[in-house]
């Protein structure tokens, strides 16, 4: 579990990872001169008011972004939404890249369950389950039953519903969390038109949001082209300038 | 009017909530139960403060939540706390920023 946090610390412009439990417990960090284990115990327990609070007003939550003058804090759920379980908190000064940000908690936050989880074959991933983490504290064992973040759930058998469409949606992509279940070859060829399309708009953090918006509209079935226009739709939503807006469900009218 | 009219049209803004730092309501838009969600959200707003001072991050200025579903952003507008709520949340980030520019305008 340390490892994943110190990769996210590698991040530039973060100062601290840390996981606590429901409780307000550390479970682990790892954090850069200031934020020391006495100060990241102390942190946590404010952190879980703040989620049981959000928790009042949204059930179902999966991150809490915090902006502050001097840097942020993000928060992300590491147990099934409804769920309290383990949040994953990643303290950041103002020169935080959000996009490579946004990437690496995601792929984090996989890698933080599976470990949590307990059925992970990564490097490091799952040591600290059982005894006590580099960082002194001990995971408990009760937060086994979760399953794997859908990112990272092993792919169907039946080869026949699944088709890589291209390059953006390869098993060997950097990003490694690029793989979704799709109905046909031209369902697959379509995601990558939306991805392409998406990116000219809000760069490479596309293949993301268009991972995540299959998930929304397709949440039970490999992707189709039935599913197109609300895909397009929802990806829609992500771009900000009307102008740019309609040019790309434009540019996606013909599935 | 407290809820910046731009914000109030958006149509994936399904409620809005004006509350003090005390969690007292100030202004609902389509929200019943204004009350309860402006205590929310102040508490919510003093937690996040807290957890920020001990961090050395300053003064907060903004923030956000999300789920599957919806999401909310709570941002300041002079003393007073701004939250609204949102669906689907995926269009969280450009509410978040249409939001903080009506505040800036208005505190202009």
């Amino acid at each position: 579990m340390e490892q994943i946090l110190q990769g996210l610390l590698d991040l530039p412009g973060v100062s601290a990872a840390i996981v606590f439990d429901a409780t307000g417990a550390l479970v682990a960090s790892c954090g850069r001169a200031l934020y020391d284990r006495p100060l990241c115990e102390q942190v946590s327990g404010a952190l879980t008011k703040a989620v049981d609070t959000v928790r009042l007003q949204q059930e179902e939550w999966e991150s809490i972004n915090a902006l502050f003058a001097d840097g942020k804090f993000l928060l992300q759920n590491l147990a099934p939404s409804s769920a309290r379980g383990h949040v994953l908190a990643v303290v950041a000064d103002s020169t935080l890249n959000a996009s490579f940000a946004t990437v690496a908690i995601r792929v984090a936050t996989n890698r933080l369950r599976k470990s949590i989880a307990g059925g992970t074959s990564e490097p490091g991933a799952g040591s600290s389950l059982g005894r006590p983490s580099a960082s002194g504290a001990t995971a408990p064992s009760a937060v086994s039953t979760h399953p794997p973040a859908s990112g990272s759930q092993p792919l169907p058998s039946d080869s026949k519903v699944l088709a890589n469409s291209g390059v953006s949606w390869s098993k060997s992509s950097s990003v490694g969390l690029s793989r979704v279940a799709v109905a046909n070859p031209a369902s697959a060829a379509f995601l990558s038109r939306c991805a392409k399309q998406l990116a000219r708009h809000v760069g490479p953090i596309a293949k993301v949001y268009v991972e995540e918006s299959v998930r929304r509209v397709s949440p039970d079935a490999p992707f189709s082209l039935a599913a197109a226009n609300p895909l397009v739709n929802d990806l829609a939503a992500q771009i900000e300038d009307p102008d740019d807006r309609a040019e790309f469900c434009k540019a996606l009218e013909n599935p | 009017m407290l809820i910046p009219p731009l914000i109030a049209k958006l149509p994936e803004v399904k409620s809005a909530v004006v509350s003090d730092l005390g969690g007292g309501v100030v202004e609902a838009l389509r929200e019943r139960e204004g009350e309860s969600v402006a205590a929310v959200v102040g508490f919510l707003w003093s937690t996040a403060t807290e957890a920020g001072h001990q961090l050395g991050l300053g003064s907060l200025r903004l923030l956000s939540f999300a789920g599957p579903v919806r999401g909310t952003v709570v941002a300041t507008a002079g003393s007073n706390l701004v939250a609204a709520f949102v669906e689907p949340s995926s269009s969280l980030p450009s509410v978040e920023k249409l939001l903080t520019g009506a505040l800036e305008k208005k505190e202009a």
